[in-house]
């Protein structure tokens, strides 16, 4: 276990969790989750089914209770101050379900706008023309790209501090996905505010995030700033002799080798690294940083195998 | 002009803008006094984070390419002699050659060979013509 891939992060936190746990019956949900959302920062949280992206967004909103454990957003607690913490927070949930509703679409915006005071109706408008949402229909015929939509409307129209988005783009055409990422893009410009997206779809926030949190079996195993890992988990691949049985001088979180040809996932010290591992009698043909999406690879490997 | 990037390149994204800025400028699509993409349509465009851009555009500023005039945008500084520009970007192609050179286990004269004997049509490879 690499301790550095839990670097504090730096600046006044938007949302932060200590030592948060939650139980379905036998199964963990979170194991003693610390997050730490920088305000600001547009957070990527990656992780595969079931480690408990979901869950661990609804406790925020406190739409789930923890077992034990605390979250605080802005400095308010997610139990105590739900409603405060809540109007602060622009959500997309997980399931793209609006079929409890009779509502029309236009109605349930307006509905949604009045819980919101700081509702931006030309904002809202834009939004719906931008996403093709058609207010006469009715809620409970939309189908799952459509009611995403919807919900994008209602989790961004009102500016909010905080953006917690599970899955955006779950059920839109790759179109609308990519529609959707430069709404983003514009929100972040046009409004301050701190982005927490639960997404596998890394390729997609590949330009947007600026932090990385790496959620398995409940816990964190990494959140870092990209700057970095930009800057410290690297890929070095390169050529050895017949018989070499050295080791790079830096941990490595994997290794792979055909032949003479190697390449490691290091994460190193933020130097260069080329002089030392030639010194090991690797032959080095490059070093590069890791995609986003290369990270996640890397970094979900690394527990696996440890 | 038109940015463009590459999301699954190793190079980070701000450099590769810087790189494209550069590249703008040496070939005379953007000029002096010529005004950039603002960071809102250039942060759109690409699907990128508007802090990105700003990285961009700063670093071009700190390396007086670019000037910020507040509330108007971010210009192309006259200043600058394009024969540098040019070097810069010669520079930054010949990091690229290098860097595939050596991963492909070629040294800098072999290397200078190929192009030379490429440049000169002379290449021994039969054409399909």
């Amino acid at each position: 276990m690499i301790s550095e891939l839990h670097n504090p992060l730096a600046g006044a936190a938007a949302v932060s969790t200590s030592a948060l746990c939650k139980r379905y019956g036998t199964q963990i949900a979170l194991d003693c989750l610390d997050l730490n959302v920088p305000e600001g920062a547009v957070y990527i949280l990656v992780g595969p089914n079931g480690a408990g992206k979901t869950t661990l967004l609804r406790t925020l909103l406190d739409l789930c209770r923890a077992d034990s454990g605390q979250a605080q957003l802005f400095g308010l607690s997610s139990t105590q101050d739900g409603p405060a913490v809540r109007s602060q927070i622009g959500y997309v949930p997980d399931s793209p379900d609006l079929s409890f509703t009779d509502y029309k679409v236009g109605e349930l915006l307006r509905h949604h706008s009045v819980y919101f005071p700081q509702w931006d109706s030309d904002y809202a408008k834009r939004l719906t023309t931008s996403l093709e949402v058609n207010l006469d229909s009715r809620c409970s015929t939309l189908s799952k790209g459509q009611v995403r939509r919807v919900q994008l409307v209602q989790a961004l129209a009102h500016r909010p501090a905080l953006l917690l988005l599970d899955e955006p783009t779950d059920g839109l055409d790759p179109l609308v996905r990519d529609r959707v990422m430069g709404l983003v893009a514009e929100h972040l410009d046009t409004s301050p505010t701190t982005v927490l997206i639960s997404t596998h779809l890394v390729h997609e926030v590949e330009g947007l995030g600026d932090h990385l949190g790496v959620l398995r079996n409940g816990r964190l195993i990494a959140q870092l700033e990209r700057s970095e890992l930009d800057r410290r988990l690297l890929v070095a691949r390169g050529e050895v002799s017949d018989g070499w049985d050295l080791a790079p001088p830096f941990p490595v979180l994997s290794h792979t080798h055909r032949g003479r040809e190697h390449a490691w996932t290091l994460w190193t010290d933020g130097q260069p690294i080329e002089d030392r591992l030639a010194a090991t009698g690797i032959t080095v043909r490059s070093v590069e940083s890791l995609t986003l999406e290369g990270a996640t690879r890397a970094l979900l490997a690394m527990e696996t195998s440890s | 002009m038109l940015i463009n990037i590459n999301q699954a390149s190793h190079r980070p994204i701000y450099l590769q803008i810087v790189d494209e800025v550069r590249r703008a400028i040496a070939v005379g699509t953007l000029q002096a006094e010529d005004s950039l993409p603002s960071v809102r349509q250039t942060a759109v465009d690409l699907r990128i984070n508007p802090n990105t851009v700003q990285q961009a555009y700063r670093e071009l500023e700190r390396e007086g390419i670019v000037h910020v005039r507040r509330g108007r945008g971010t210009f192309v500084t006259g200043l600058r002699d394009s024969a540098d520009e040019r070097k810069e970007l010669a520079r930054s192609l010949a990091i690229t050659a290098l860097q595939e050179a050596q991963r492909h286990g070629f040294n800098l004269d072999e290397l200078i060979d190929a192009l030379r004997l490429e440049a000169a049509g002379g290449s021994t490879r039969e054409d399909q013509s």
